[in-house]
């Protein structure tokens, strides 16, 4: 087993406080002693091009994703890094335009789940709602566990103190300001994280062995990942990716929230921009998985989630050791804090303003004031789980179909006005109920079964080219390449997608909310009027707030 | 596959990561002087 160099404590308690404590000092600069509601939701709705790239960088890269890509490079070879980071970064380019429809019905809203409740009712909301806190709250544990593992291995501190550091220094600068500290830091943190990926990569490249270690290491490689068209890498790693980030996308508030601040006409030149920046960052991270297997490193214990800390620890110095600390930890605070502003945005907007407080007659101070319990409160439930190392794979994999679920219910909610409440809870919970004995093999595969499953799981594949299509092309665009991606895929796809219960189980999600929410609404007598939304969600401060609900409280 | 087409493979990312980094920091200042001509804050 190979020896990790580590950082002396004092060092690592250093960076912390100079990360942490100058994280904190810049949000002082824009701290409140009346700190608005609305600017603590989604700061105002008019964030420059600047810090909205930045923050939708920031936050899509979390530490997670750098560890899963170096693992893909590792296993899959050098298509690996591809196969997770391109697809991860074409999701956000694939859904601006169904961002740019959301802030054009909805330019006041708080979160997805409260334009849900204006379009449909109280079901759909809290569905989209409560998927939105389980996988925030599994995001802050992830990075929790991220960054105690990460300390723990460079640094001479224990595993519970690591996460206590990282849990500690994030709220402590989200506390008081909420997302207008969150975009701020994810500047600071942005060119921390890029600009160590910038100089750590190369150093890491030409310190293990430079041009040569292709030649040296090529015999090592098997013929799958030694290619570009590697289709092991495609159907494990690309495909069930590209289903899961296109609901991650959508069903995620982080997302969401950022959507909602940026400045109307910025939004197409920010989504641009972070999604360069986080596919080349993020392949870039890969590229180490992929430099340890020629070099035929073995993970430390086995495990690949320790691969990047060793390739850092093994060919970096002191001072770019320091660097690569900051990287990761840069990464995985800017996604936390990230989640802690959207679970304090749920249970400001969602529960609070539209569910507890009376119609038209929510407290801005009130919802300051359950935001900042909340943040507490996740913080104590993320360190809770992470403690324990809670092997939160399948939660995630469950909260990932929940979006698959929901993904074309919402975004049809946004352009169809006949789709129903009914419909759209009806389709999901469906949905689910097909994915669940899909993904968790609880029926054998071998038999009809199978077949029935390779047709959802190419209907789903129609589904997702559609999808995709349609927010650039529109409907009759989206139709063609949904029918023809289903068609090209069918004569392979019989006898055979059944086998990648992963994949299989995401396009089955797919299909069955898309075909039940279609067949349920495409006769229904129901036409939604779109500017209704624009009514009934406004801002809490400014006295705009439901302007429906204000007059029915007033008739009241 | 030739090394010296695996090194640009390798190195391409970083390269492409500073241009970002420059475009973003570049637009951050001009808003961060924009914001203080004004006197507000940047967000």
């Amino acid at each position: 087993m190979m020896d990790v160099n580590q950082l002396g404590g004092w060092t690592v308690i250093l960076l912390l406080v100079l990360f942490y404590g100058g994280t904190f000092v810049v949000t002082l600069g824009i701290g409140k002693k009346k700190e608005n509601a609305d600017g603590y939701m989604t700061a105002g709705n008019k964030i420059g091009f600047g810090i909205s790239a930045a923050s939708m960088t920031a936050t899509w890269i979390w530490a997670s994703s750098m560890y899963a890509s170096a693992t893909s490079g590792y296993t899959y070879g050098i298509s690996g890094p591809i196969h997770y980071g391109l697809w991860g970064a074409l999701m956000i380019l694939f859904i601006y335009p169904f961002g740019r429809r959301i802030r054009q019905v909805a330019p006041k809203a708080h979160t997805l789940a409260e334009v849900m409740h204006a379009r449909h009712g109280r079901a759909s909301q809290l569905m989209l709602a409560g998927s939105n806190v389980v996988g925030s709250l599994i995001s802050i544990t992830s990075n929790f566990i991220a960054g105690g593992a990460l300390i723990s291995l460079l640094s001479p501190f224990s595993f519970q103190q690591g996460i206590l550091m990282v849990a500690g220094g994030t709220l402590l600068y989200s506390l008081w300001s909420g997302f207008r500290a969150s975009v701020l830091t994810d500047m600071a943190q942005v060119v921390a994280m890029l600009g160590a990926v910038v100089v750590i990569i190369p150093v890491v490249f030409f310190a293990a062995g430079g041009p040569d270690i292709f030649t040296a290491g090529a015999a090592g490689l098997s013929p799958q990942q030694a290619s570009f068209f590697s289709s092991d890498a495609f159907l494990n790693q690309g495909a069930p990716y590209i289903a899961a980030v296109l609901a991650y996308a959508i069903g995620n508030q982080t997302i969401a929230q950022r959507l909602f601040a940026v400045r109307e006409d910025l939004i197409r030149k920010t989504f641009v921009t972070a999604t360069v920046g986080y596919g080349a960052t993020i392949i870039g991270v890969g590229m180490l998985g992929v430099l340890a297997l020629y070099a035929g490193i073995q993970p430390l214990g086995g495990d690949v989630n320790n691969l990047i800390p060793q390739m850092a620890s093994t060919f970096l110095g002191p001072v770019l050791l320091c660097l690569f600390l900051i990287m990761v930890i840069g990464a995985l605070s800017s996604t936390a804090d990230a989640d802690l502003c959207a679970l304090s945005s749920i249970m400001m907007a969602d529960v609070y303003g539209q569910n507890l407080a009376k119609r038209g007659q929510a407290r801005p101070k009130t919802m300051l004031l359950i935001g900042r319990i909340t943040m507490i409160v996740a913080t104590a439930a993320g360190l809770y789980f992470a403690s324990g190392r809670m092997n939160i794979l399948d939660l995630l994999v469950f909260v990932g179909a929940l979006w698959g679920c929901l993904v074309f219910p919402v975004i049809a909610s946004f352009y169809w006005e006949k789709i129903t409440n009914r419909a759209f809870v009806t389709s999901v919970v469906a949905a689910l109920a097909v994915f669940l004995p899909v993904r968790f093999g609880w029926f054998p595969v071998d038999g009809a079964w199978g077949y029935v499953v390779d047709v959802m799981s190419v209907v789903g594949v129609g589904v997702v080219a559609g999808l995709m299509a349609f927010g650039f092309f529109g409907l009759r665009t989206a139709v063609i390449a949904g029918a023809a991606a289903a068609l090209a895929t069918a004569p392979f796809g019989f006898g055979f997608l059944h086998d990648y219960a992963v994949l299989s189980g995401s396009l089955t999600a797919y299909a069955v909310s898309t075909v039940l929410c279609y067949l349920m609404s495409f006769r229904s007598s129901e036409r939604f009027d779109f500017e209704l939304i624009k009514e009934r969600i406004g801002d809490f401060d400014r006295g705009t707030r439901p302007v429906t609900d204000q007059r029915e409280a007033a008739v009241r | 596959m030739s090394a010296f087409f695996l090194t640009c493979y390798v190195l391409v990312w970083p390269a492409v990561v500073l241009c970002i980094l420059a475009v973003i920091c570049r637009a951050f200042y001009q808003e961060w002087r924009q914001a203080r001509r004004e006197g507000r804050s940047i967000v």
